[in-house]
């Protein structure tokens, strides 16, 4: 088992969507993986994606081609963690935030987030204030999460929360902010009630704000 | 010397009396200077046209970047374009499904036919209000930005992969939009055309990739309109590795951005190419002190003013949240800065 979740690891990393979707057939068939373990190597493709785009091996090409990998892997893999999920917990509203197309950890968040049991509304990359605010309001969702790649992205983090406050919602939803470069400090300062940096410490941060 | 004669004189290889200050101010910073919101000005063309001349007078630097109505340019291919209050102007519907699509683009045949519903009025409008000391720079779409634009551009980065032909086969479909309207921009009066490509950066896209399906079509609009007026080559953030590559392009200028270090590109094209560039518009311009403006120019004159083939600019457009002051500060350091 160890070496089919380090395979599928690699596959992402290289953005073969068969190849990743193939592996993650295999670890279904064999039954053995536990949840936390396939996301600990999701975690690890997505980092490793990310610190080769850091470092000018990999642009937004390819790390486009990897979260398709990770997409492929997911609707496999969906059904199998759904049934290994932690009950209902409450429905999410999440997406890029405007000004970031970033794709990858959004979507491995959102397939971790369904599959464990949460009702997700996914709204894409470089999502409008009022996108958010009216999905928010449509859906009644206890949390709003919104993924910022880079600290760039603090304008339109503060304004979603501003226009939260500036129509009474901010009271009625927990707002998560999560990316790679966030940090307790930056939270703080946008004023979001929790942040997250990769697939475990979303879950955790959903499940303690939701009461899970 | 005025600052038409300033900026053609370093284009002529020649030493101006000092280093011309151009900074990259459209449409997302110029309408706050007359009071106004970037959706009014959306709607308004000649509000952004006033906006930039406004702007001008105000701050003093040499130059002013002429563009289409803020939605007119994605809207010369037929994108639907929106903007709220003083965001950028998004495209709200792209326009490239799949292949089968490319036939159904509205490129426009001619330069006579961009200038339909008014779409030139802002350009016109500044290149009589400037006058003739001012230089007046069209700003047009390379051919690889507007495939990415009616393409949407999260389904244009994933085709590099999924179906490069399509990549290659919707830039070669835009080339006669950026020749129409670069042609159509010059017609009016323009001093020099800037052609932005900013989604081919290395920021964005690999060098290999740049140098397979943007470098020829650049290599192509510029060969064109080239030989009408010069061309600014704008490819904003990281473009350092392919920086050489522009350079053999044909373009009189390359407009860097921030990431790009200044004295590493001087050494290795400023020889054959004129640089502009390259203070940091958001972190610099947008949030620095007027003490980091000043030191930001300071090192830029210091990196690239030597023996001339220089102007200075912000790397990128200036947002429409930067202090007036600090823009005021770039052009008072770079004249200070910038004497010969």
């Amino acid at each position: 088992m160890k070496d089919i979740l380090e395979n599928f690891e690699l596959a992402i990393i290289a953005g073969n969507a068969d190849t990743s979707a193939d592996l993650a057939d295999a670890i279904v068939r064999q039954g053995q993986a536990t949840a936390d373990e396939i996301f600990d190597h999701l975690a690890a493709a997505m980092k490793e994606v990310g610190a080769r785009y850091e470092t000018g091996e990999y642009f937004i090409p390819e790390m486009l081609r990897s979260a398709e990998a990770v997409e492929k892997a997911m609707t496999v893999l969906e059904p199998y963690l759904f049934e290994r999920r932690h009950e209902q917990a409450g429905i999410i509203v999440m997406g890029t935030v405007k000004g970031d197309i970033h794709n990858i950890g959004k979507n491995i968040i959102v397939s971790a987030l369904r599959a464990s049991g949460y009702e997700v509304h996914d709204l894409g990359v470089n999502v409008s204030t009022e996108k958010f605010i009216n999905k928010v309001k449509e859906t009644s969702a206890d949390l709003l999460l919104l993924s910022a790649f880079t600290t760039s992205t603090k304008p339109a983090l503060l304004d979603i929360i501003a226009a939260l406050e500036s129509r009474g919602m901010r009271g009625d939803v927990k707002v998560i902010s999560g990316g790679a470069s966030h940090s307790e400090d930056f939270a703080r300062e946008i004023g979001v009630d929790g942040f997250a940096t990769d697939v475990k410490s979303t879950l955790a941060v959903c499940r303690s704000l939701t009461g899970d | 010397m005025n600052s038409r004669e300033r900026f053609f004189s370093v284009l002529a290889g020649e030493i101006p009396d000092r280093v011309p200050v151009i900074p990259v101010v459209d449409g997302y910073f110029a309408p706050k200077i007359i009071g106004r919101d970037n959706d009014e000005c959306f709607l308004d063309r000649i509000c952004q046209a006033e906006a930039l001349a406004a702007s001008l007078a105000r701050f003093g630097y040499d130059g002013v970047i002429a563009e289409m109505g803020l939605g007119d340019e994605p809207n010369v291919l037929g994108c639907p374009v929106e903007v709220e209050g003083n965001d950028v102007p998004l495209v709200v519907e792209t326009l490239i499904g799949g292949r089968e699509d490319i036939g159904k683009l509205k490129i426009p045949a001619d330069s006579s036919a961009v200038a339909t519903g008014g779409k030139l009025e802002p350009v016109r409008w500044l290149v009589e209000a400037v006058g003739a000391g001012q230089v007046v720079l069209g700003s047009v779409r390379s051919p690889f930005e507007y495939a990415a634009t009616v393409r949407g551009l999260y389904d244009f980065m994933t085709d590099f992969y999924r179906d490069p032909e399509l990549v290659r086969d919707l830039v070669t479909a835009c080339i006669p939009a950026t020749l129409a309207v670069g042609k159509a921009l010059i017609e009016t009066g323009v001093d020099a055309l800037v052609i932005k490509d900013s989604f081919a950066s290395s920021s964005m896209i690999s060098p290999d990739h740049y140098r397979e399906f943007a470098w020829p079509a650049e290599v192509q609009v510029i060969g064109e309109l080239g030989g009408l007026a010069p061309v600014v080559l704008h490819i904003c953030r990281n473009s350092m590795p392919i920086l050489e590559d522009m350079a053999k392009t044909g373009a009189a200028v390359l407009e860097i951005d921030s990431p790009v270090d200044l004295a590493a590109a001087k050494a290795a094209v400023g020889s054959r190419v004129v640089l502009k560039g390259n203070i940091d518009a958001a972190a610099v311009i947008g949030k620095g002190s007027l003490d980091d403006v000043e030191a930001a120019v300071r090192y830029a004159m210091s990196a690239a003013k030597a023996g001339g083939g220089f102007i200075l600019s912000s790397g990128d457009s200036i947002p429409n949240t930067a202090p007036e002051n600090n823009l005021t500060a770039l052009v008072e350091a770079g004249k200070k800065y910038g004497k010969y």
